[in-house]
């Protein structure tokens, strides 16, 4: 059979392998050159070697956008799967209305990031001038808190429903003889569910990780990076050097930028690898 | 307390005393729940009430208040942004984009993807270790000369940019659909060869009807991509004529010099409510799927 | 016939199908191209000039215009149409939004089908774009310039821009409810004068009906230019005559104490609170003055447009932004940060086109028609007509009257990037999250830090 399969690879394999390399393969492999260049258009293009990444690290702005976006990740991560996982305990506990609690919560995720932003940025601009605070535009903490807020509203949901289906796959006699040995339900949680549901967990710490890192449209929609570029996010700042700016030199020092925010995120997904790796040799 | 309680009681009496106090304790849930419920919404009900608004009524001191009075504006938001920014356009765009798009997605990438399961060749590890790798590169890393690509092979129409997404998007598809097809057993694919299918024929006739719900996963987390993309047809769509609702709501801002916040809420609710609507229908589909993908991912 | 073969067969006719689904998916979406094209023409006519012609009048070349200024977008949209309908070329009109212009410049002119036509601010702009702007000199339009101040000129003294518009830009006033104040124009001569006038209207502000003296000074992207841009001309433009010299690497900012006066006076005697202004548009500041909220409105000759609707000439006056500084010579702002640049990489046919097209709309009856009375501009080519606009008018009688018209010094500041820097400082002093130390480093640091990198 394999062989008659291969024979077919025209079919099979070569539509996607030619949009893929016209959509990913290709434009990446120049991306990298790119970074080693000067050029405003790729019709005037200079290798400059790697004075672009010279640049970058002397930008303060990206180094910021870095640690903003670090701090984000951790906290964004932190709360959403927190939350998420508290709130799919509360709903598998078969109280009333579970299924309408579980359709409205996952409802804003299918709103998109530009929306999202602009819907925020108008309530939570209403409330802080309600209470006298400093709009959005104007502090870089109500900026970071404001993202963060946004994207529990939206992410929870998903997560939650992930986490349901984690914890209905815990065998309910399982449950029921640890009761019966006189666990509390602290101990039934800690020592049963938490471990029985950890793929779940490794699943929805890694894609709020991911998610938070690599944040864009609502960063553009709810604060643009307002006050003073405080508020931009990495793919912001590098979006902003490639397209804001202008004058030769920018768009080498923005490639660059993507080449190293590129090997950020692939270091982080193979530590996530490592890390679901080894829970899965021990379970 | 109760535990002391109990001592004195009946075995029978006991566990009617404990489901009574999980019943109180699950109303004291329901009740917090339903608080949080109506926070969750009430953004979305905040914008329905601001389109119906006058624009000088959605200022921020403004916002909370009901399109009551002096401040209703009826159906004029609604008119001049459907009217005035050629929305309906942007709508039919991005419906087109997203349909052809994550249909082009999912035929080729699932072909693909049995070719990686059961080839066993080379050329099949190489596709799966580039499209696993293609999943990790963020946008921002080929947007440039993405964009110049496109533009140079003249994919920057609405009518054929899902030759872009299905390079850009590929990665998720194909590592989805392999992942399902290895777990999948050989022996009836090999019993429709030894009865002389082609291999056409046995991806279309006994393949595909068993991925269905990979690819209905797959179908729902591509098209919240494709449908609520931004940067992507921003840069390589020819703005000249054609804008998707995303770039539209963004053009919003800033276009003719000038904010205009009751349109804009009235083509947010537009965009929002069809989605909204869709999703009440297809929920037990949409949230299966998304299970299903995330464990599979 | 033995098994083998008839699954070849099966197996052929089997992937025809399917490539010819393939083949009809492909093909289908190319067919409704053309069809929708044709739709839109009809469906959209002020989207004028679509590509359904370009194909047939190619040999003769077409233009792309990526417009600068939104509030007059419709105007250039029925101009370009109506050039079309004249001569047959097809000209596409895109306008980008408020402050996204180097953005959409930047992802377009890498685009094969790239602006045929776009703009400079100025001296700063051209250096950024040099490489892209074809030399006109002994084109016809730079022919029709009343000055050679007009022509942009490149470091090898080669024409790369043309101004096109000149414009003018101080404290709009209502004139009505001044005189409701107990006051008239005239007895705003200085800074001093209008702080006083202003205060007044602000203690008195209830009992006149209005809600501050200045409408919103919006620190929204819609609106900020107004004041990191054009008020912070005024410092540079001081500071430039005191050392008598018209470009500068570093600025020391000699003059931000008054920058600082007249800002503060601005937020104080206001519509609203400062704290809010980070949200304030440019239509909220506009619609302040239309429904009579306020009696000073700082913009420019280009809101001339929108206001006539609604006032008469006799109600609408533009008074000088008094700086502290030589106001009994003031005269308002004058000049253009609107250079027209032709792209020297378009196809020679494009180029033409689009030259033809420059000086059409200069120099025919149609065109400046529009340019004067629609778009309210005056333009600095011998062809112009008289422009309605009273702002304008002001102007001329001011300079006659011996005032000097402050030139246009922003067109020197570094970057996009300096601006919203001291956007951003100015927006939180006026909230009072920052402090003025931070708007004077944004400004002189801030400079001297820009054009560091530009070298």
């Amino acid at each position: 059979m394999e062989k008659a399969i291969r024979r077919y690879w025209p079919v099979f394999v070569l539509p996607t392998l030619a949009a893929f390399i016209i959509g990913f393969l290709w434009p990446f492999l120049w991306g990298i050159y790119l970074s080693f260049c000067q050029f405003q258009t790729v019709n005037k293009v200079k290798p400059v070697g790697f004075s672009n990444y010279m640049k970058v690290f002397a930008d303060p702005t990206f180094v910021h956008a870095f640690w903003f976006t670090a701090l984000f990740t951790v906290a964004s991560t932190l709360i959403i799967n927190l939350a998420a996982f508290g709130v799919a305990l509360l709903l598998t506990r078969k109280i009333k209305g579970t299924n309408l609690f579980r359709t409205v919560f996952f409802m804003p995720n299918l709103i998109g990031g530009i929306v999202l932003g602009y819907i925020w940025q108008s309530l939570l601009n209403g409330l802080l001038s309600k209470w006298g605070w400093p709009l959005l535009a104007l502090s870089e903490k109500e900026g970071f808190w404001g993202l963060i807020i946004l994207m529990a509203w939206q992410q929870i949901g998903y997560m939650m429903i992930i986490y349901i289906a984690g914890l209905q796959n815990v065998s309910p006699e399982l449950i029921e003889a640890a009761q019966i040995d006189g666990a509390t339900a602290a101990q039934t949680l800690v020592r049963i569910k938490v471990p029985m549901v950890m793929p779940s967990i490794t699943i929805c710490s890694f894609l709020t990780l991911t998610n938070s890192f690599k944040l864009f449209d609502q960063n553009l929609s709810l604060t643009n990076g307002e006050p003073a570029k405080n508020t931009q996010m990495l793919a912001m700042n590098i979006y902003d050097t490639f397209y804001s700016r202008s004058g030769p030199q920018w768009k080498g020092i923005g490639q660059a930028k993507a080449v190293i925010f590129f090997l950020v995120v692939v270091v982080i997904s193979l530590i996530q690898l490592r890390f679901t790796k080894s829970r899965e040799v021990q379970a | 307390m109760m535990a002391a309680a109990n001592d004195s009681m009946s075995p029978n009496s006991r566990a009617q005393a404990l489901a009574k106090r999980k019943e109180r304790t699950n109303n004291v849930i329901t009740g917090i729940l339903s608080v949080v419920l109506v926070l969750w919404i009430y953004p979305v009900f905040m914008i329905i009430a601001n389109s119906l608004k006058i624009e000088s009524a959605i200022s921020t001191d403004r916002i909370f208040r009901l399109p009551l009075g002096e401040d209703f504006a009826g159906l004029a938001n609604y008119v001049y942004g459907v009217t005035k920014m050629d929305f309906l356009s942007a709508f039919w765009y991005s419906l087109f984009i997203t349909v052809t798009s994550v249909a082009l997605i999912l035929l080729c990438c699932s072909m693909c993807a049995w070719y990686i399961s059961r080839s066993g060749n080379a050329l099949g590890r190489i596709m799966y270790l580039l499209c696993v790798f293609s999943m990790v590169v963020p946008f921002q890393m080929v947007m440039f000369t993405l964009a110049k690509t496109a533009d140079t092979l003249k994919l920057n129409t609405p009518y054929n940019i899902c030759i872009v997404y299905l390079g850009f998007g590929a990665g998720l598809a194909v590592f989805m659909f392999t992942g399902f097809m290895k777990s999948m057993p050989v022996e009836i694919e090999e019993a429709a060869m030894i009865d002389g299918c082609s291999p056409l024929q046995i991806f279309f006739r006994v393949v595909m009807p068993i991925t269905k719900p990979t690819t209905i996963s797959t179908a729902i987390l591509e098209t919240m991509w494709v449908w609520n993309d931004y940067l992507l047809p921003t840069l390589v769509l020819d703005i000249k004529k054609y804008r998707t609702i995303p770039m539209d709501i963004q053009y919003f801002r800033g276009s003719y010099g000038s904010v205009q916040m009751g349109p804009m809420m009235a083509c947010i609710v537009i965009t929002i409510v069809p989605v909204i609507l869709l999703y009440l229908f297809a929920q037990k589909y949409i949230i299966e799927g998304v299970v299903a993908g995330a464990v599979k991912g | 016939m033995n098994r083998k073969l008839v699954s070849a067969v099966l197996g052929a006719a089997m992937a025809s199908t399917v490539l010819a689904g393939c083949g009809s998916t492909a093909s289908a979406p190319a067919a409704q191209t053309e069809e929708t094209a044709a739709e839109e023409e009809t469906a959209a006519g002020e989207e004028t000039a679509d590509t359904a012609e370009a194909g047939a009048e190619s040999a003769a070349g077409k233009v792309y215009y990526l417009n600068f200024k939104p509030e007059a977008d419709e105007h250039w949209q029925s101009l370009a149409a109506a050039y079309t309908e004249e001569t047959g070329v097809p000209v596409t009109v895109v306008t980008a939004a408020s402050g996204e212009y180097e953005t959409t410049l930047q992802s377009e002119i890498a685009k094969s089908d790239a602006p045929t036509l776009f703009q400079v601010n100025g001296p700063v702009g051209l250096a950024n774009w040099k490489d892209y702007c074809y030399d006109l000199t002994g084109s016809d339009i730079v022919g029709n310039l009343t000055s050679d101040a007009y022509a942009l000129k490149n470091d090898e003294g080669a024409i790369a821009g043309v101004a096109y518009v000149i414009e003018s830009y101080g404290i709009i006033t209502n004139k009505a409810l001044l005189e409701k104040a107990g006051y008239s124009v005239d007895d705003i001569q200085s800074f001093d004068d209008l702080k006083k006038v202003a205060d007044d209207i602000q203690a008195r502000a209830d009992e006149l009906g209005v809600k501050g003296a200045f409408a919103s000074t919006g620190m929204d992207a819609s609106s900020d230019w107004r004041f990191k841009t054009h008020l912070a001309n005024l410092p540079i433009y001081y500071e430039y005559q005191e050392d008598g010299i018209d470009r500068a690497d570093a600025i020391k900012g000699s003059y931000l104490d008054n920058y600082k006066n007249v800002f503060d006076l601005y937020i104080t005697d206001s519509t609203c609170d400062p704290a809010e202004l980070s949200a304030k548009t440019a239509d909220d500041a506009r619609n302040e003055f239309l429904n009579g909220e306020a009696v000073f409105y700082q913009n420019g000759s280009w809101e001339y447009g929108s206001l006539s609707d609604k006032y008469s000439d006799d109600e609408l006056a533009m008074i000088p932004i008094y700086f502290g500084v030589n106001d009994a010579k003031e005269g308002l702002c004058t000049g253009t940060e609107n250079y027209w640049c032709v792209n020297a990489e378009a196809a020679p046919e494009d180029i033409q086109a689009t030259l033809d097209f420059m000086n059409w709309c200069v120099s025919s009856e149609t065109g400046t028609k529009v340019m004067a009375e629609d778009m309210g501009f005056t333009i600095p080519f011998t062809t112009a007509q008289e422009s309605p606009n009273v702002f304008v008018k002001q102007d001329a009688e001011m300079t006659a009257a011996g005032k000097t018209p402050v030139s246009w010094n922003f067109t020197t500041m570094p970057s996009e990037n300096w601006k919203n820097g001291v956007g951003s400082a100015l927006t939180a002093y006026a909230a009072g999250t920052g402090d003025w130390e931070a708007v004077k480093a944004a400004f002189v640091d801030g400079w001297a830090s820009e054009y560091a990198m530009m070298q």
